[in-house]
């Protein structure tokens, strides 16, 4: 926590608001990596935004892409349907991950589930289909540098269980403790081996989407309209959201790892993109206080931003 | 030549930093130390002192020897009143913790005099007291244990200047009563404030606990003495994990904390003796449970480890 923050701000008054969420973050034991971004204006602020991150779910944005864009070049058709088995899938906490009995789904609704609600069997049957190194492909030629998918996500589970069998609790003291001494048991939150990305990248990611400059229109619009949809509301959008403001987002959980990207847009034409990436060395599955703090951030964010 | 009178000799030098004091301090002539000094620094082999100034300085050599002189004399010190109490067998030195009750302690006296022992009650920190139980020191030693397989029980509580909440309801205080409510404002939350008698036992789980209860788990500080813990209790900005009677003593509202897991766990041990572990009369035990604060209860509510699907999730990705 000693390491000085690396802080961008378009003006002054924004780098207050950059330090003041840092501080924040602070006070609840938490740590990490904030870009913010009027898609409009340009006007952005955040701290140590180029650092490479492990993803947890957030890399399910980049999944999603890359799905919708062969389905809207044709080569993937939508409704093509699959079945997930209790015996094969990938194990989550939310919806075909945890389903006991054996579902078929059309791919298109597969990308519904794994945005919507995290689903992470929906997410590596996804990823299964069309391949790790296909969705790394298109994230270069889409120029997508600081984004990259390493593993599926199944591979979560497998390492920290691997680690410390079973026990949440010894995996988050694992990881805690690795955060400070820079050598990773749990292989997958070593930034060489895991699925990362930085906020800036994953700023970018998002401003692009929402202005139609990947991908196909289609597809963008797709990932828009789901994004829209998720259910988890406990974080970004904690402090933000009204009928009036919208948030489009994708959270991303694991062990000591709470993150969120998304963007905030509302009647009056405003457009804010927040990625809000964090760490912490709480012993605690839920930390209200953490998701509410990353809430302030980006309720201050939105205020600073819009116009 | 007396090694321990040597020693003695040049530690009290270093101290007073003048030969004449140090023989003062010492009751021997100053003629008589500086002789001591000379066979010392040529059992060593070099010189102690630099005597070269008008103030006497100490010397590498003995700037490095210090620390294990002083050691050595200690040690001494120790065997000497082990021999002590050992001829004094009617002397029973009992050790107990730091907080006890005075008038209940003035009992377990009194109570000794009347089964003809004469007691001499040290208030010891833990370690010290397992240490000096060990090493027959001590006669008995109140030892402390996990609260869920320790024979006695104390419960610890919150001791606050501003009364808690929770208390004019009359229910314990839990940790999460602790959370700031959402939409108040971003004051200062005062830390909960562990007594060094604690720290080493309670500092771990009630940091775990408080994350598992949704507090940053700096909000758990220890603390290194607890009159400072408690004038910062006082002064409100902290609450006290400390035992009611030591809260009613320093008149400070307090609360028991409801997860019994982080009260105090206890038991009365005897120092090993040539028949093996000794056992505590009964009447000590009582007087001493009751000086100690205790409710005679072994708190055992261990969370079952879920192995189930839904369990094994929470090690997964999520949201």
């Amino acid at each position: 926590m000693s390491t000085r923050l690396a802080y961008v701000a378009s003006d002054p008054a924004l780098l207050a608001v950059a330090e003041s969420v840092a501080a924040d973050w602070e006070r609840v034991g938490a740590r990490g990596h904030l870009l913010a971004r009027n898609i409009d204006t340009g006007e952005e602020f955040g701290f140590d935004a180029d650092t490479l991150v492990p993803l947890a779910s957030v890399i399910k944005v980049a999944i999603a892409l890359a799905v919708l864009d062969r389905t809207a070049a044709g080569t993937l058709d939508p409704a093509y349907q699959v079945t997930i088995s209790p015996g094969t899938r990938s194990l989550g906490p939310t919806g075909l991950g945890a389903f006991r009995y054996p579902a078929t789904l059309a791919v298109g609704d597969l990308v519904h589930q794994m945005l919507t609600v995290s689903d992470n069997a929906a997410g590596d049957t996804l990823l299964d289909l069309v391949g790790i190194d296909e969705v790394n492909r298109s994230l270069r030629a889409w120029n997508c540098p600081g984004i990259r998918i390493r593993h599926r996500l199944h591979r979560y589970y497998e390492c920290a269980a691997g680690a410390a069998g079973n026990d949440f609790g010894i995996a988050l003291g694992l990881a805690i403790q690795d955060d400070r001494s820079g050598s990773h048991t749990i292989e997958i939150l070593d930034t060489a081996h895991a699925n990362v990305g930085s906020a800036t990248a994953l700023v970018d990611l998002l401003q692009r989407v929402w202005l139609d400059q990947i991908s196909q229109p289609s597809a963008t619009a797709e990932l828009r309209r789901i994004m829209a949809l998720q259910v988890f509301t406990q974080r970004l959008s904690s402090d933000l959201r009204t009928d009036t403001v919208r948030v489009s987002g994708k959270t991303g959980t694991f062990l000591h790892l709470r993150h969120e990207i998304g963007v905030v847009e509302t009647d009056s034409d405003d457009r804010i993109v927040i990625a809000a990436l964090t760490r912490s060395t709480r012993r605690a599955s839920i930390a209200a206080d953490i998701d509410l703090a990353i809430g302030a951030a980006a309720r201050s964010a939105f205020e600073a931003l819009r116009r | 030549m007396d090694l321990l009178a040597h020693l003695a000799a040049y530690v009290t030098v270093c101290e007073e930093r003048n030969f004449s004091r140090a023989a003062e301090r010492l009751g021997i002539a100053q003629p008589l130390l500086s002789r001591r000094i000379k066979t010392l620094e040529q059992h060593f082999g070099g010189e102690l002192f630099d005597r070269t100034r008008r103030q006497i300085e100490t010397s590498n050599l003995g700037v490095l020897l210090l620390p294990h002189a002083k050691d050595v004399l200690s040690r001494a010190e120790h065997l000497r009143d082990l021999a002590r109490s050992a001829r004094e067998t009617a002397v029973r030195a009992i050790g107990v913790p730091p907080d006890c009750e005075p008038a209940a302690l003035a009992r377990v006296i009194r109570a000794g005099a009347e089964h003809g022992i004469v007691v001499s009650i040290q208030e010891l920190p833990a370690d010290v007291r397992a240490a000096r139980l060990d090493d027959g020191s001590l006669a008995f030693a109140v030892l402390r244990l996990p609260p869920e397989t320790a024979p006695l029980g104390v419960p610890l509580g919150l001791a606050s200047a501003e009364t808690l909440a929770t208390t004019a309801r009359g229910r314990p205080v839990h940790l999460e009563d602790l959370r700031p409510r959402r939409g108040a404002d971003h004051g200062p939350r005062p830390a909960v404030l562990i007594s060094p008698e604690d720290a080493p036992f309670a500092a771990d789980r009630l940091r775990k606990a408080a994350a598992r209860a949704g507090l940053p788990e700096d909000r758990i500080r220890t603390t290194s003495s607890t009159a400072t813990a408690l004038a910062e209790t006082l002064a409100g900005n902290g609450m006290l994990l400390c035992t009611e009677q030591f809260a009613r003593r320093h008149q400070v509202s307090w609360v028991p904390l409801a997860d019994a897991t982080l009260h105090r766990g206890y038991e009365l041990a005897a120092a090993p003796s040539r028949h093996g572990a000794g056992v505590p009369p009964d009447w000590l035990a009582t007087l001493l449970a009751a000086a100690l604060g205790t409710t005679t209860r072994a708190a055992s509510n261990a969370p079952a480890a879920g192995h189930t699907d839904d369990a094994r999730a929470q090690l997964a990705a999520r949201g």
